[in-house]
């Protein structure tokens, strides 16, 4: 054949193909058009089950759409939302609503303060059926516009890809901070921000391109932590208000598996001590820290006004025999930043009788004291039992955190620079992995009915074979390119940190 | 792992060479059918020649379609891992191919840019070879200074591509931006193999196009034969010598996916097992087939690493390691591989191990769990009828009566250990005997264990245990029994406690008298699938601290 009759014949196959494209397109068009609701036929006077379960809950005005999935079956479906404040908007579907970004925007900031109602029909066999409504409390205290949380496989010793993310909140915008394929299939974990800044973080690499990394406007320090003055590298950190200081703990981990059923695995310290590190000098400072041989300190914070170091706190034991035993107090000791040092008696805050406690965090604003509570040991993420608990500092009551907790483990949780929010990981859905859920805290302490973290699709948790790990807000987007750490991490040597 | 859901179509795309991987996937599918993975590869490798011949033709080079065929042997010389490969020579090729048809040079270069666009997005590191090809075609069939510029502009554009991709469109590591991370595992180096096979399309059309004037063989007749012959004798001497190591542990790997554990054994028995992967899967099937009391010996043995891997971080031995620890009755650690497996896989997610996960799940009642994993394999299509009747167990009183739970939660462990099945196999094995003695095949693997390192005093004291409870003792048991009695203690009273059958004590005494002055060969012969002779003439594995 001539090569001009091929071209023709080319030619015209894709001119064919083309139009072909053209008309499926239009076909499609036509077809996926949403059937509008005309009549109902039956009336339903409970709510739908939906996923996740938006119903009843507070959620913050500039959040993203909250799409959900019907658990029912349905042909299609249609959710009608309005405002008590005014505004509406519709959407169509078949099992899914996936709200229209710029609509829901408009309508939250319109409801501010107010609430709004979602109801929901839907079509099976022909007939249209209509659900309850459900009702959402549209706050208006915002939340930060970022959360930035680690993405890994959940639990056992071995990752393959692990990365930290930030998710813009008012979007669905998800980006990579640094992620380890880039930095050599290493282990990378514990990130940190003081006080919510995005322009000031930390985290750890382990392994290849191991240290620790500190990231202040935009300028990347790699750090050996490991002095002979301690028993590790840095290992959970917390950033001092002034970001002149961070406090972590040094830990000897260990982790077995265990083999009856009721139990997965434990992580422990054989030893652990509570070290600050100053981070202008790159100093351990030895005056600031609580390294004894005669107790387990881990999980350090500071308070927002700096003056005061809290960490969990259980007398030394043998391990691993004694795994199970181990049952951490809640302490807090002064710390005066201009010296660098902390002053004694410690101060216990929550003792350690039959229960451990962890994860103390403390409200920006300085008011409550929020924590981890569980059988034994210090890391609870696979404790079942775990719940969280808080304080009230300004009377030392316990504050009722029922509305937050669920059967499963609720373990890390994070406030939001104005101390409205909280977001916590739980594994409340499957029992495996661990989901963010954000809860607004009222002014009295009282939590809300918590929201999942909106995902475009509602199906992605379904699919999803990640657990999210040390949720934590920030008031902006990391600025920093993953390619810069990756620089970083490959080019520069870390700096050796000294032991003062 | 194939899934049809339209989220999963998404996330390939955003990724680079993602189509192709979703195409390789959808293609491998048909894998699981009776000559499915033939059928494909015949299809790519067909493609591939089609194709490349008549570019080849277009570049101006009249050769037999059998030089086409020559860079798809190296893809034969050079076992691929999966067929993603191939998929993106076929796609290339294509583009390649339709490069040709274009007429108008000026259109021709734009839409050659597109294609090189595309291809990468679609099927990186397609690009490369597209690039390159469309070179060599301006090259060859090209007149004028113009196609230099344009060759070097197809080059370079490809390689280009990547660092513009990494600047705006993804985040990704290098060796991804330009290589993808479906093609070979982005942990290892990439294979020599692929340079070989991507440089070798231009090559060998540039080394044809450089030689289209010469007549080598004059003869037409000889001219037809003589490539033919070369291809069959390529082909034969392919067959005849090409062997894949792993062949047999992969095959075994299929049997044992499908439960088909006889023909395991039967295969072991005609070709001895090679390599301890093998080895595994063939202990494997004897305790599924009840039979490693009684022909652990027939088989040669290398000691615990044929029982079960050590320490496992490959995909064929975590695999391994969950089959074993399923099969003993340790489900929480056969949970724990399958978990690292399904992620540490080398094509991402592994749903043979994420079914695993599920009967763990549901015999641990843990139906959130076992559910998440049913609905992601109730996307996969060679999955998706298991996974939709394992949905009834998630009503737990459903899941309570049936049999095969039941009988896995009647072994489950009742005492906490610490002890890793792949690290302190004889250790996490004695509580799991300790806590069911009639968990017969973890007493099975324990007493394989002792026998293989020859450890007679802890295996007697097993063995009281059964003949307290007056338990039938297998043929092997009862030869180690006579050795004990024979060549350590020697206590005829305690001996006669035991359940020892007549025919083999004859057979023992027969070979004490034959032992020492029978030649090797007959004695091995007569007597080598006994536990004595194993015990006396085979060395004991190094066993480790």
């Amino acid at each position: 054949m001539e090569n001009a009759k091929k071209r023709k014949i080319v030619r015209y196959a894709v001119t064919a193909y083309l139009v072909a494209q053209v008309l499926a397109l239009l076909l499609y068009y036509i077809i996926s058009r949403p059937e509008k609701v005309t009549s109902i036929s039956v009336e339903r006077t409970e709510q739908p089950p939906v996923f996740p379960d938006y119903r009843s809950v507070t959620i913050p005005y500039n959040i993203a759409p909250l799409n959900f999935r019907l658990d029912i079956p349905a042909d299609a479906c249609y959710a009608k939302v309005e405002g008590n404040g005014g505004g509406a908007l519709e959407c169509y579907g078949t099992n899914q609503i996936r709200f229209t970004p710029k609509e829901w925007t408009r309508l939250l900031a319109e409801n501010k303060g107010k609430s709004i109602s979602v109801t929901v029909s839907t079509r099976t066999n022909g007939e249209w059926t209509r659900w309850a409504p459900f009702h959402m409390a549209v706050s208006e205290r915002a939340i930060d516009s970022h959360l930035v949380y680690r993405l890994i496989e959940p639990g056992y010793e071995k990752w393959h890809i692990v990365g930290i993310y930030q998710r813009d909140l008012e979007s669905f915008d998800e980006r990579p901070i640094v992620r380890n394929d880039m930095t050599g299939y290493n282990c990378v974990n514990c990130h940190s921000f003081c006080m919510n800044d995005p322009s000031r973080m930390m985290f750890h690499m382990r392994a290849e391109n191991g240290g620790t990394y500190v990231i202040q406007d935009g300028k990347i320090e790699k750090l050996n932590t490991k002095t002979d003055g301690t028993i590790s590298n840095m290992t959970y950190p917390y950033w001092h208000p002034s970001g002149n200081f961070i406090t972590t703990s040094v830990n000897d981990i260990r982790q077995f598996f265990h083999s009856v059923k009721e139990k997965k695995m434990e992580v422990f310290d054989l030893e652990s001590d509570v070290i600050v590190y100053d981070v202008r000098h790159k100093e351990i400072l030895s005056k600031a820290s609580l390294i004894t041989k005669d107790a387990f300190e881990t999980f350090p914070s500071f308070s927002p006004d700096g003056k005061w170091l809290y960490f969990c706190s259980a007398p030394a034991r043998q391990m691993p025999a004694d795994y199970d035993k181990v049952r951490y107090n809640l302490c807090r000791v002064a710390f005066d930043p201009e010296k660098g040092e902390i002053r004694f008696p410690v101060d216990t805050l929550v003792r350690a009788d039959s229960l451990s406690y962890t994860f103390p965090r403390i409200s920006p604003d300085g008011r409550f004291l929020m924590y981890t509570e569980t059988a034994y040991g210090q890391f609870p993420i696979w404790h079942t039992d775990a719940e969280i608990r808080m304080l009230d500092l300004e009377n030392r009551a316990q504050v009722d955190m029922s509305a937050l907790n669920s059967p499963d483990t609720e373990s890390y949780h994070s406030w939001s620079s104005n101390s409205d929010w909280v977001v916590f990981s739980t594994r409340r859905d499957n029992g495996l992995y661990t989901l963010p859920y954000i809860c607004l805290i009222g002014k009295d302490g009282k939590p809300t009915r918590p929201f999942l973290l909106p995902q475009a699709d509602p199906d992605t948790y379904d699919y999803q074979l990640y657990s999210y790990n040390i949720p934590e807000f920030a008031k902006g987007a990391v600025e920093v390119s993953p390619y810069a750490i990756q620089e970083a991490a490959r080019k520069n040597k870390p700096a050796q940190v000294r032991f003062k | 792992m194939f899934q049809t859901t339209g989220g999963y179509f998404r996330e390939r795309l955003a990724e680079v060479g993602g189509l192709n991987e979703y195409l390789t996937e959808f293609l491998t599918l048909a894998f699981s059918k009776p000559y499915g993975a033939s059928l494909v590869i015949a299809l790519l490798l067909g493609g591939a020649s089609i194709l490349f011949h008549a570019f080849i033709r277009a570049c101006g080079v009249r050769v037999s379609i059998l030089f086409a065929m020559l860079p798809l042997f190296l893809c034969w010389i050079y076992p691929l891992e999966s067929i993603a490969p191939l998929v993106a020579v076929v796609f290339s090729l294509l583009l390649a191919f339709a490069y040709t048809l274009i007429g108008n040079d000026k259109v021709r270069y734009a839409i050659g840019c597109l294609f090189v666009a595309g291809s990468y997005v679609a099927a990186a590191p397609a690009h490369l070879l597209v690039g390159m090809l469309m070179a060599v075609y301006e090259l060859c069939a090209k007149q004028g200074k113009i196609r230099w510029v344009a060759a070097a502009t197809g080059i370079a554009w490809s390689l280009l591509l990547p660092l513009v991709a990494m600047r705006t469109l993804y985040i990704i590591p290098m060796r991804e931006a330009f290589l993808s991370k479906h093609l070979y595992h982005p942990e290892y180096p990439v294979p020599a193999s692929f340079w070989y096979v991507w440089f070798s399309f231009p090559v060998l059309v540039l080394l044809l196009h450089g030689m289209r004037n010469r007549e080598f063989i004059r003869t037409g007749f000889l001219r037809r034969l003589i490539p033919y012959a070369c291809l069959l004798a390529g082909i034969v001497g392919g067959v005849w010598h090409g062997k894949n190591p792993m062949e047999q542990a992969y095959r075994y790997d299929f049997y044992a996916r499908q439960g088909e554990w006889k023909r395991i054994v039967e295969h072991a028995r005609t070709h001895p097992v090679q390599d301890k992967d093998a080895l595994i899967y063939l202990n494997l099937a004897l305790s599924h087939t009840g039979r490693l009391s009684s022909d652990l010996m027939r088989f040669t043995q290398f000691g615990e690493e044929g029982l079960i891997p050590h320490d496992p971080k490959s995909r064929m031995g975590l695999i391994e390691a969950s089959e074993v620890a399923w099969q003993v009755g340790q489900v929480n650690a056969a949970q724990r591989f399958a978990f690292v497996g399904v992620l540490s896989s080398q094509r991402c997610v592994q749903p043979r191990l994420m079914k695993r996960l599920v009967e763990t799940y549901l015999v641990t009642g843990e139906y959130r769990a076992a559910a998440k994993y049913i609905k992601i394999l109730e996307s996969t299509p060679p999955y998706r009828e298991w996974a939709m009747t394992q949905k009834a167990l998630l009503d737990s009183v459903v899941c309570a009566k049936t049999d095969w739970v039941v009988a896995k939660r009647a072994m489950l462990p009742v005492t906490d250990n610490p002890f890793d099945l792949t690290l302190t196999f004889p250790n996490a094995l004695a509580y799991l005997i300790d806590d069911h003695a009639d968990n017969r095949e973890a007493f099975d693997y324990g007493m394989a264990y002792l026998l293989l390192y020859k450890d007679l005093m802890p295996f007697m004291h097993y063995m009281e245990m059964k003949r307290d409870r007056k338990e039938s003792f297998p043929v092997l048991y009862q030869e180690a029994i006579c050795l004990f009695y024979a060549a350590v203690r020697k206590d005829p009273e305690a001996f006669r406690s035991y359940a020892v059958s007549q025919e083999v004590q004859d057979r023992f005494l027969q070979f004490m008298k034959a032992a020492s002055n029978m030649p090797p060969a007959v004695l091995k012969e007569r007597f080598g699938d006994t536990y004595y002779y194993y015990a006396q003439f085979a060395p004991t594995p190094k066993q480790r601290k």
